[in-house]
Parts: C-alpha cells; sequence; structure tokens
C-alpha cells in the first residue's frame, strides 16, 4: 500500500516531464495513443464479460452447466460455437467468460469453442462487416463460417488431445461454502477483472509497439503474392490486435490486397492476437496458451482459407 | 500484492476512467459513441472495489489472508495497472496525427457504386473529409459534381503538392486511418505557404473524376478559398 502511494505521487509529480517527453518522441507518442486506444476500448467489453463471468460463479456450478449440454461431445461443441452469437462483444470479454465456464472434459471443449465464436459470429461484428463490406455479401456469409469451423475445430482438438493440468491458473474458490451469492459475484469478478486487465495491459502494449515498429509499406508489395499474402495477413491480425467491432473496416480500406487475404485477417484476428494470448496466460496458464495460441493460428488461417477459396475465390 | 492494493489498483483504474470521461480525454483514444459504456465499466469498477474494501474492514481476518488466491503467480503483473492509470491520468498522449496512421484511402478498390443521400442545402456546405472521399469514389448520384463545398482538416506537404488530410477512427486509436483529399486550384498556393499540420477551413469543388485508381483514390479539390483555424478540439472524423 505504502509502495502504491509513494508511485502514486512520483507519478504525479513526473507527469510534466513525461507529457513533454511524449510530445517530443512523435513514435512513442503514436505508440502511447494506440496503447490506450486498445486499453480503453478494450475495458468496457472486459467489465462486462467479468460481469458475467461473476454471475456463472453465483448462479451457475459446473454440474449444471454440464447437464444443460447435449450428451455427445461432438454435439455439445457444436452447439457451443452457435451459442457465441449470443454475447454481442469483442473477444476482450470473452476469455474470462470461458475461464468460468471451463470444466473437466465436454465442458472444457464447449467453453474453449465459445470462447473463440463469441467475438467472431455474433450479430454486431457480422452486421459491422456487412456495411464494411457493401454489396459483398459472401464476405459476412465466410467469415461467419470460417470462424464458426475454427472454434468448433480447437473444441473437437481440445476434446481429442487437450489436457488439463496445462490450465495451471486456478480461480479462487470462496472460503466458506455459506458465502452469500453477493460476495461470490463480486470476489469472482473483481478477481477476473484484476487478472485479465494486468495481461491486457502486457498484450496492449505488444500490438502498440509492434505498430510503430512494423513499417505499414510491408503489405502493399503482396498484391501479386497470394499464399505470401494470407501468411501476412494472418500475422498482421495477430500483431494489430484490433477489436473485432472494428476489424472490418480496415480490412476493408486494404484495397491492394485480394479479398482472400483479408478474409483470413478477419477469421485469425478475433481468435488469436497478442492481447489475446496474454489474456489467456492471465486467465488460463502460460503452458496453456502457448498450445493454444499457435494451434489456433494454423487451424484459423487454414479454414480461413479453404472457406475462401469456396465461398470467395482466390483472384480478385 | 496485498488486497488493499489489489482494491485500491481497481479502484484507480475506475476514478482515471471518470477522470477521462470528465476532462474529455477519451476522445484522443476512442470514438464517442463508447461514451455511456466507459461510464457503466466506471461505475461497475468503483462499485467492486468499494465492496471489496467495505468487506475486508468488516472481516478483520483480512490480514491472514493477504496471499490471494490464484495471484500466486506472478502477482506483480497486476502492478501493471499502473500503467494504463499513469497514461490516460497524468500522461495523456495526444490524439494521432498524420505520424503513424497508415496511410490508405478510405474507399475500396472497386467501389460498390450506390446513392448517396443528397449534400446539405446552401452555397458551400460543410462535407468531412472521409465522406468526400466515399463521395467521389462510390456516389452513384454524383453528388459532389460542380458542387461547392467546405471541408476541414490539417495540411499534409508531399514534394510535388498539397493534400487535407483527416485521421479517421473506426473503434480505436489501433486502427486510425489518414483520408486525404489534394489540393489544386487558383486559391492552392496560398495553402501551401501553411507548414505542415495546419489546420485549415477550405472551399471549392472536387472532381469526382479523380478518384481513380491511379491516385489511390484521393480526389482533387479545386481551392477558391483558404481560411486559417484554430486546432479542433476532436481531431478525428468518424
Amino acid at each position: 500500500m505504502e509502495v502504491l502511494l509513494a508511485s502514486l505521487i512520483a507519478l504525479a509529480l513526473s507527469a510534466g516531464a513525461m507529457s513533454a517527453f511524449v510530445a517530443d518522441n512523435a513514435d512513442v507518442g503514436v505508440a502511447a495513443t494506440v496503447f490506450c486506444g486498445v486499453f480503453v476500448q478494450a475495458l468496457p467489453f472486459l467489465v462486462l464479460g467479468v460481469v458475467v463471468s461473476g454471475l456463472i460463479a453465483a448462479f451457475v456450478s459446473a454440474d449444471r452447466l454440464a447437464r444443460w449440454l447435449p450428451r455427445r461431445p461432438a454435439v455439445a461443441v457444436a452447439v457451443a460455437g452457435v451459442g457465441g452469437a449470443a454475447l454481442p462483444g469483442c473477444e476482450c470479454g470473452s476469455v474470462p467468460v470461458a475461464r468460468r465456464l471451463f470444466g473437466e472434459g465436454v465442458s472444457g471443449a464447449a467453453a474453449l469453442t465459445f470462447m473463440l465464436s463469441a467475438p467472431a459470429i455474433n450479430p454486431v461484428v457480422l452486421v459491422a462487416t456487412a456495411v464494411a463490406f457493401p454489396g459483398q455479401p459472401a464476405m459476412v456469409l465466410a467469415r461467419c463460417v470460417a470462424s464458426l469451423i475454427t472454434a468448433v475445430t480447437m473444441g473437437l482438438l481440445w476434446l481429442r488431445w487437450g489436457r488439463t493440468e496445462w490450465v495451471t491458473k486456478r480461480l479462487p474458490t470462496p472460503h466458506d461454502t455459506d458465502a452469500s451469492r453477493w460476495t461470490v459475484f463480486t470476489e469472482a469478478a473483481r478477481h477476473d477483472f484484476l487478472q485479465a486487465a494486468s495481461y491486457l495491459v502486457l498484450g496492449a502494449a505488444a500490438a502498440a509497439v509492434l505498430r510503430v515498429a512494423v513499417p505499414p509499406w510491408i503489405f502493399q508489395h503482396l498484391a501479386g503474392h497470394l499464399v505470401l499474402g494470407v501468411l501476412t495477413m494472418a500475422l498482421f491480425a495477430v500483431v494489430l490486435a484490433l477489436c473485432s467491432e472494428a476489424d472490418a473496416f480496415v480490412a476493408a480500406s486494404l484495397t491492394m490486397l485480394p479479398l482472400l487475404p483479408r478474409l483470413v485477417f478477419l477469421v485469425v484476428g478475433p481468435a488469436v492476437d497478442v492481447k489475446l494470448s496474454a489474456m489467456q496466460a492471465g486467465m488460463f496458464g502460460r503452458p496453456f496458451a502457448i498450445r493454444f495460441g499457435p494451434a489456433t493460428f494454423v487451424v484459423a488461417t487454414v479454414v480461413a482459407t479453404i472457406v475462401g477459396l469456396v465461398l470467395v475465390g482466390g483472384g480478385r | 500484492v496485498s488486497r488493499g492494493t489489489q482494491n485500491t489498483l481497481l479502484l484507480l483504474v475506475g476514478l482515471s476512467t471518470v477522470m477521462m470521461v470528465i476532462k474529455g480525454t477519451y476522445l484522443h483514444f476512442v470514438r464517442p459513441a463508447l461514451l455511456p459504456w466507459l461510464i457503466a465499466a466506471a461505475v461497475v469498477l468503483i462499485a467492486l472495489a468499494v465492496a471489496s474494501i467495505v468487506r475486508d474492514l468488516r472481516q478483520q481476518s483480512a490480514e491472514d489472508s493477504d496471499s490471494g488466491e490464484g495471484h500466486r503467480h506472478r502477482p506483480w503483473l497486476v502492478w501493471l495497472l499502473l500503467v494504463p492509470i499513469a497514461l490516460t491520468t497524468f500522461v495523456v498522449p495526444p490524439a494521432l496525427g498524420a505520424h503513424g496512421v497508415t496511410p490508405t484511402a478510405v474507399a475500396t478498390s472497386e467501389p460498390a457504386r450506390r446513392a448517396f443521400p443528397p449534400l446539405p442545402s446552401g452555397r458551400a456546405p460543410t462535407v468531412s473529409i472521409p465522406d468526400t472521399v466515399m463521395r467521389a469514389a462510390a456516389d452513384s448520384t454524383n453528388s459532389l459534381g460542380g458542387r461547392l463545398i467546405t471541408v476541414t482538416g490539417f495540411t499534409l506537404k508531399y514534394p510535388d503538392s498539397t493534400d487535407l488530410g483527416r485521421v479517421v477512427i473506426i473503434c480505436c486509436a489501433a486502427d486510425a486511418q489518414l483520408a486525404r483529399i489534394r489540393l489544386s486550384g487558383p486559391a492552392v498556393a496560398e495553402a501551401a505557404g501553411y507548414p505542415e499540420d495546419t489546420w485549415l477551413q477550405v472551399e471549392g469543388t472536387v472532381d469526382p473524376k479523380t478518384s481513380v485508381a491511379a491516385t489511390n483514390f484521393v480526389p482533387t479539390m479545386a481551392v477558391s478559398r483558404v481560411t486559417r483555424i484554430d486546432k479542433p478540439a476532436n481531431t478525428y472524423a468518424y
């Protein structure tokens, strides 16, 4: 507590000097503004996410959830994928919710599928995509289908190969089992926010640094190379860490590229990026994040490419 | 990291959000539509922090449970929350300018032509720069053709031309893009005389035929009048 007070006083005293430093160094200023942009944009969605996760902690026990899910694992995962459409928001909120829903076996796979599908196929994101690509409904359909297939595939992969011991972060259990619902709710929401938000800081910082460090002209040279374009746009989705409600407009503006690499950008972005991986490391644990992130990246890129070739075609 | 420190950090994140809303600095980072959500988030965070602080004060055993389950791994990470608190409340980085913004046009490559709503009546109605770029590239009704309009933006100096630009954000500063129009015509010399990043209000006519792939869909405006203005409080266009 004393350290915190001392840091705050130090911050207040040095604020003028830091503001001047930011104003004098254009790149530092851009990175700081982008960092604040990612954090402030994510904050309301994260708060919504931890409120939902607190409600889950207070009202939905793991047994009850397991009873709601269909018996057959594949059907349960598919239901969770489609259910993702019910949480309108962007990806930051769905990580804490998925952590609360996560359990042994089928319910674990279903929670991960929900985490991947919720930010990509909810109505707000699909409408934004339709507005960004006027007259190209195939883009909306392809995004929805590819994201859903990616989410379900990852859930099935988890059922087959996932190991619960990779999830090293434990959720706090209430001291006394007779704690009131209100106590359980506030404790869960408080814990999840602190955990997810501190990792969100790491992710937003990574996105801000990469934004300044990666020269923007790189992807202007990729127009003719489809494979290179797909890979680069997939990597861009990871490093830019855009909100899934905004990425369609950015993809629409990259006019020098064909539709297929831009579709890959839209499918990979909400599933895996630097801020999401940081938050998954915070909520689930590092052994989980270093396996789940790359696997999601590969699956999302491949699925988006195949779906894109079928629905929007490879050329312009 | 004691529970007390965690609760204080939680409270500070909420309070710094309130500060951003009161001082209007959130507009440097996100679009105005996020305002109600930011207020709601601040209220929830402050309520959570106050509830936790009150509960810990009531339970005298708070000292015993300092370790705080779930935080045994890297507890210092919670300190990272000081970074956004410091940046948004004390440092307040400026809104993005032309530097560091992806230099792409807002228009799409084969823009689907559609009918835009007619321009406001009057001698020279005000049109935003991104709207001007979109209309020039994709308006099937040719609403810009021959019409005198007024646009506002900052100057961008290139070796062979002067452009008027505006930073466009969709959600937050991370997706910022630059929309610009090229200046020409009788009054361009006056605009070219100002240094880079001077805010101007410019009157003129845009020729939609200049918005083609070869110019990267940057339309050209024949400028008839240039007025220097102060930098607006909110520099972004949406």
